[in-house]
């Protein structure tokens, strides 16, 4: 009887340590799986981190090359052509014959070097749009649309709601100035479009730039997974990155495309913003 | 006709209790569409042979006759049932030809250890409970779902636990193995149809955790998405 009961009680005393052992398992999967899981999530956040500084960088890298640019091309190449350009109105000058062979010739030089000067400040003011630092975003868009109907067949529309809002920091109105330029560049060079709408709309939490055209559209997400995206969607994605925002692509029921960038509002600091004003040589530090 | 089931389920509810829980994973199964997963479609057959056999044994014990030998054969079935799920879950190809060699060796154990234990199997009165089979089982099942902890734990490829079907499933498994490893030698001994031997609450521990195991069950397969059917 006794043997009976000590065999009970090693049963009950087995199966417990049993059970014990199981429960410990079963919490140690689980809390071993979530640590892993927190440790991952812990070194993917750093590596994006990295990856976004880098990434910062890279385009604080582009600007003030653009910058730099832009800057020789005023002060050397401009400087240079407007003295040439005075040396050629002395020379004009200095021929005395008014239907000469070679007064003609100057006058044939004066013109190129007049449309050589123009050049340079077009390239000069699109490497860097001293418009969007003079006067913010509506108008460097406004500008910008202009300078585009002025070459093309296109007609493009810009609604605004940005005009009663707060500037936004420099570095979120050159990414959305930069963004838009790509989308619009995009539709012309893809979409086969005859319409382009752009829209920007800034509310107490974020800034939504709209870019739609009536063209071809595409499928993002099919060219996602087929690796076809470009340079210029990538650009964008990693421009928005920065800046903590998001683009989506729609393709609208009446056909065309839609972008839509978010981007969460950065109103300007009391701090005096960094200019984007090309004449001045850029600190690289 | 229903004096003697009323009149079991009185006397036994413990033991009685399983017999019908297990309609709740078959239900939330089949409402969660989980059989589009072969694993599941697995434990789905498991499920309804579990019932099957649970109900033959309710009935003839009901009309107190010997059911021992229903128990005897639901082994090597359940089993590999059972580890047959674990063929597709586990992703290490040696481990799943270990489950596939354990399953045939296992079903032609258990069958020699049934014939050894009851010489005469015309003679269902005197039938008793295989010795062996229903350890070695609790110890393979054990092995495979402590293989498949390593896996996932080795892999990452489930983000919450929580949410996991199978996770939940090799829980309940666990514990109802692992309550159950010890007891099973010990009742080849007790439970006999002539001169039982009591081992008191141990005897009951078992259908406790059958109980929680179809529990776990269930909930595993409340959390079962078809869309994500193919990731856990």
């Amino acid at each position: 009887m006794q043997n009976i009961e000590e065999l009970k009680f090693a049963l009950l005393l087995a199966t417990l340590a049993m059970l014990i052992m199981a429960f410990f398992v079963i919490t140690f999967v689980m809390l071993y799986q979530k640590r892993k899981f927190e440790a991952e999530k812990a070194l993917n956040s750093i590596e994006k981190s990295h990856s976004k500084r880098l990434l910062d960088t890279a385009l604080n890298s582009e600007e003030t090359e653009r910058r730099r640019i832009a800057q020789d091309l005023h002060d050397d190449i401009g400087t240079m052509l407007s003295l040439t350009k005075l040396s050629l109105n002395q020379l004009n000058k200095i021929v005395l014959e008014p239907d000469s062979k070679e007064r003609s010739l100057i006058h044939k030089s004066q013109t190129l070097v007049e449309e050589t000067i123009l050049h340079v400040r077009r390239i000069t003011r699109d490497l860097v749009p001293t418009t969007l630092e003079r006067f913010g975003l509506s108008e460097a868009i406004s500008e910008f649309i202009n300078k585009l109907e002025d070459n093309n067949q296109l007609q493009i529309t810009f609604h605004s709601t940005a005009d009663d809002s707060m500037r936004q920091q420099p570095k979120v109105e050159l990414t959305i100035y930069r963004i838009m330029q790509e989308l619009v560049n995009n539709a012309i060079k893809h979409s086969k479009c005859s319409n382009i709408e752009i829209e920007l709309e800034i509310n107490s939490e974020f800034i939504f730039l709209k870019v739609a055209d009536n063209g071809i559209g595409f499928n993002a997400t099919q060219l996602k997974e087929d690796n076809l995206v470009g340079l210029g969607l990538l650009g964008i994605e990693s421009r928005l990155a920065i800046i903590n925002g998001i683009v989506r692509y729609v393709s609208p029921p009446a056909g065309g495309s839609l972008a839509i960038a978010q981007i969460p509002v950065a109103p300007i600091s009391e701090k005096k913003p960094e200019p984007l004003y090309p004449f001045k040589r850029a600190k690289i530090s | 006709m229903f004096d003697n089931y009323i009149g079991l389920c009185t006397r036994h509810p413990l033991q009685c209790l399983p017999v019908f829980i297990t309609i709740l994973p078959i239900i939330i199964l089949l409402k969660r569409k989980a059989y589009i997963s072969k694993p599941y479609l697995i434990l789905l057959i498991f499920l309804i042979f579990k019932l099957a056999i649970d109900l033959i044994m309710f009935h003839l014990a009901a009309h107190r006759t010997n059911n021992l030998l229903f128990y005897n054969i639901s082994i090597p079935v359940s089993y590999t049932l059972l580890a047959g799920m674990f063929i597709y879950k586990l992703d290490s190809p040696i481990f799943k030809k270990l489950v596939a060699l354990s399953i045939v060796l296992f079903a032609l154990f258990s069958i020699w250890d049934m014939m050894r234990v009851n010489p005469d199997m015309n003679d269902s009165h005197n039938h008793s409970m295989v010795p062996y089979a229903s350890t070695i089982q609790c110890i393979l099942m054990i092995l495979w779902i402590l293989l498949y902890f390593y896996e996932i734990m080795v892999s990452m490829k489930i983000p919450n636990l929580f949410n996991s079907t199978f996770f939940w499933i090799c829980c309940g498994f666990l514990l109802y193995y692992s309550s159950f490893v010890f007891i099973a030698p010990v009742l080849h001994y007790t439970e006999k149809w002539t001169n039982p031997l009591s081992i008191g609450f141990a005897a009951n521990i078992s259908y406790i955790f059958e109980i929680f195991y179809l529990l776990a069950i269930s909930v595993g397969l409340f959390n079962f998405e078809k869309q994500h059917y193919a990731k856990y």
